[in-house]
């Protein structure tokens, strides 16, 4: 995949406790050390499992981390009113599906026994939440990245039931990268199928913008 | 249109709290006996998208759109017929045989802008969500990363589409904060007024559905 160029490598994510920041990159140890994982199969999966691996907390803690930094991006550029008109109304839903998607993930991990990784803080570089142009640039690179993280993990997530709700959301962010694409003059359709990025990959990217 | 009937199911705003566990619920809508094995899967998708790629087809040639609009129908007409490329290679591979594209009458689909779009609106959303329904099925995990990936593309679809008709954000460009997932039952119900006859789902399809 391509590696986005993330505010010329300045840091702007940063987690309150140590503890937090290994949460959120513990997975990209794990994943590629995880062996053959059996998809389960139908009709064995139905009720919300009990029987979480660590493999899909690690996973879905992931998840959530990218999940707060767009929910913290949409949130506070849309607060400087960054955008407005036909923008305006197809980017407030973009904000509020992350927020739900912070939410949905965080319960899940609750339910499952896990302990849901806590939001990073995050620091955005000047004009990325009060310029339109640049706003849009960075909501591209961050929907795009968010699809191929979610695509990157479907063969690795063990629970049918996670790998259910992880599928409805990536669908989700799917249709955010398209159109952010769209009103910004991108391509919405970069490729017949999702492209998949690794959470060696994905982490890379993202290790720009975490100040340890 | 009858795609409404239950986009209206969707439009329901779920608690992010609840969502995964009522997705969890969802998916067992579907019944494991609709699909046999990961080739009845692929068929049922590969039914979907010869009458996507069929439908574009007809209607980019209709010159109906212009310019930008053209521009992206092209591009999601070519994407359709690259995913009936390769569901059929795949099913080709795993010594299965893919069903026959079926016979289809788009009706008043390519009378105006307004009624291909519209009708591709429907065709995009139903596609996504039937992928949605079936990917449980499916056991290869190549197979289903595959399928995975053409659902994601089925949903910018959608939103481009809905978004070029002016429909409201939520609810049209987006239909929630997550996907819903409909059975093969719901989505044939959807797409049999488009299909015609018996014999045009080919005998694959026949013993498939």
């Amino acid at each position: 995949m391509k590696r986005p160029e993330l505010f010329h490598g300045q840091p702007v994510m940063a987690f309150d406790t140590e503890d937090s920041r290994r949460k959120f990159l513990r997975g990209a140890a794990l994943i590629g050390v995880g062996g053959t994982l059996a998809i389960t199969r139908a009709g064995d999966r139905f009720a919300l499992a009990q029987d979480a691996s660590q493999n899909d907390l690690d996973i879905l803690n992931y998840a959530l981390t990218l999940e707060y930094l767009e929910a913290a991006f949409y949130t506070r550029a849309l607060e400087n009113n960054v955008v407005e008109g036909r923008e305006l109304e197809l980017v407030t839903p973009i904000r509020d599906h992350e927020q739900a998607h912070v939410d949905a993930i965080s319960a899940t991990i609750s339910d499952l026994g896990g302990e849901p990784v806590e939001s990073p803080r995050f620091r955005f570089p000047d004009g990325v939440l009060n310029n339109r142009d640049a706003f849009l640039e960075t909501a591209s690179t961050f929907e795009e990245l968010g699809v191929t993280a979610y695509h990157g993990q479907v063969t690795n997530i063990e629970n049918g039931d996670i790998l259910a709700a992880a599928a409805a959301i990536a669908g989700v962010e799917s249709r955010h990268a398209a159109i952010i694409a769209q009103i910004s003059g991108g391509n919405p359709f970069p490729a017949p199928m999702e492209a998949t990025a690794t959470m060696d990959e994905v982490l890379e990217a993202a290790m720009q913008f975490i100040r340890s | 249109m009858r795609r409404r009937d239950f986009v209206k199911g969707a439009a329901t705003v779920i608690p992010g709290s609840v969502a995964l566990q009522m997705l969890g619920t969802k998916w067992a809508f579907a019944q494991s006996a609709d699909f046999g094995n990961d080739v009845d899967v692929l068929n049922y998708a590969l039914t979907l998208e010869y009458l996507e790629a069929e439908f574009y087809r007809q209607g980019n040639e209709s010159g109906l759109l212009d310019g930008q609009e053209a521009q992206y129908l092209q591009q999601v007409g070519a994407d359709e017929a690259a995913h009936v490329d390769g569901i059929t290679q795949t099913i080709n591979q795993l010594g299965g045989m893919p069903v026959e594209a079926p016979g289809v009458d788009f009706g008043g689909a390519f009378d105006s802008r307004d009624t291909y779009l519209e009708t591709a609106f429907t065709f995009e959303n139903l596609g996504v969500s039937a992928y949605l329904g079936a990917v449980g099925f499916i056991k290869e995990k190549a197979i289903l990363q595959a399928a995975a990936g053409i659902f994601g593309v089925e949903a910018r679809h959608a939103a481009v589409i809905g978004n070029l008709l002016g429909k409201p954000a939520e609810n049209g460009v987006y239909m929630g904060a997550t996907e819903t997932p409909l059975s093969k039952d719901e989505v044939l119900a959807a797409a049999q007024p488009f299909l015609t006859g018996a014999a045009g789902m080919g005998d694959g399809a026949a013993a498939t559905y």
